[in-house]
């Protein structure tokens, strides 16, 4: 039976893949982010999970707006990086696990999680931007990734409960699956941003502490928050921190908090954390 | 009214997008998600007035794009996931994106940051 060993919340920023494509890991500008990394990814290489779910937002590159899915599951034996406008990145295609997604797909719809599915399309930076500060991609990554696509651009967007509620259906789906596999779900998005508007830059670090305290401590009380709430507090592009809250709800339950790393440089919070179940 | 949306409108500096704006600039947006595509952003450079006649933007439209006006891109309806693949074509970091949405200059908008080197 597959079992969930941990969890991981991480931004998703698409300046983090550039700097990481400019070898920009030992600038003092970009150290302490990539520093921060590190003890994420030298966890994972100690406990070598099979596969890495990703709850992640695709930024209008593998779908467009005239058919935006609510929730969508990817497919294939690979993932090609997506071009976003400035060309492809040097990075491997990432790798997928056919019947492992299918499995995910099957269960979850079965426990009327009706999601969309979708095959042999590109996915941006909303996975690509961490990954590689997570497992080395030479020769090749190192297992697979399971992307799970949440809607937080077009409104409306699944409330925060919605998304955890994701999370638990998403745990049954990992412990039905009959195959012994190590899995760990990642939660990406934020911290405290603003990308667009005269609001553009807007940071909120008092905010952003006590999200990642309730994280741990009591996720029921940040399922209660609106949209709004969440627009008003960390900034609008911020309500995509629902996606943690799909991770939580998949660590459903006790955790500790092994790891954290918050690195506000210039608009979003860049943050890391770890987790396992207590 | 969304009631997950409700009680916003005071907030100023911030323009959601929902499906009343997505519908209503369908073309624009689409016209700006292209740009991922090479062939799309080959056309672009080498016909900008065709490129964007061919998308069906409006006169006010193409103004928009051709004087690079990105807070008025926004008003006008433009996500700013799509307004990005843009920035791309254009040469423009996002950083310079946000600091003219704020009427900045960038050497102003990048001394509120922390860490104005981290680019």
């Amino acid at each position: 039976m597959a079992k969930i060993i941990g969890g991981i919340g991480t931004s998703h920023v698409p300046t983090i893949g550039v700097a990481y494509d400019k070898g920009k890991q030992n600038d003092p500008a970009w150290e302490p982010l990539f520093k921060g990394y590190k003890p994420v990814a030298d966890w994972l290489a100690e406990k070598k999970p099979d596969a890495l779910v990703f709850f992640y937002n695709d930024h209008a590159t593998t779908f467009f707006f005239d058919l935006y899915p609510t929730f969508a599951l990817g497919i294939g034996e690979q993932f090609e990086i997506a071009d976003e406008g400035a060309g492809k990145r040097p990075l491997p295609p990432m790798r997928g696990n056919v019947d492992l997604s299918i499995h995910i797909a099957e269960s979850l719809v079965n426990d009327e999680f009706d999601i969309t599915t979708f095959q042999d399309r590109p996915i941006d930076h909303g996975c690509a931007s961490p990954l590689p500060l997570l497992w080395p991609h030479a020769p090749d990554w190192p297992g697979v990734i399971v992307p799970i696509a949440i809607n937080v651009l077009q409104f409306p967007i699944p409330t925060a409960k919605r998304c955890y509620k994701l999370g638990q259906a998403l745990r049954r789906a990992i412990e039905s699956y009959p195959e012994d596999l190590k899995v760990v779900v990642v939660g990406t998005g934020g911290l405290s941003h603003q990308v667009h508007g005269e609001r553009a830059g807007f940071n909120n670090e008092e905010w952003d502490m006590e999200f990642l305290d309730l994280f741990v401590k009591n996720p029921e009380e940040l399922t209660k928050l609106r949209h709004a709430d969440y627009i008003r507090r960390g900034g609008a592009e911020s309500v995509e921190q629902i996606m943690w809250l799909a991770m939580r709800g998949a660590l459903e339950g006790e955790i500790r908090e092994l790891h954290r790393n918050y690195y506000l440089a210039t608009t979003t919070a860049m943050t890391v954390t770890l987790y396992e179940p207590a | 009214m969304n009631p997950q949306l409700a009680g916003l409108d005071d907030l100023e500096g911030t323009y959601v997008f929902d499906l009343h704006t997505s519908n209503r600039a369908m073309k624009l947006n689409r016209f700006l998600w292209k740009m991922i595509g090479t062939e799309a952003r080959a056309h672009f450079s080498k016909d900008p007035e065709q490129a964007m006649t061919e998308a069906g933007l409006s006169d006010t439209e193409k103004d928009l794009v051709r004087r690079q006006d990105w807070i008025g891109l926004i008003r006008a309806g433009a996500s700013f996931f799509v307004l990005e693949k843009f920035a791309r074509v254009a040469q423009r970091t996002n950083l310079e994106v946000y600091a003219m949405m704020r009427g900045e200059t960038f050497d102003e908008f990048m001394a509120t940051r922390r860490v104005p080197e981290c680019r």
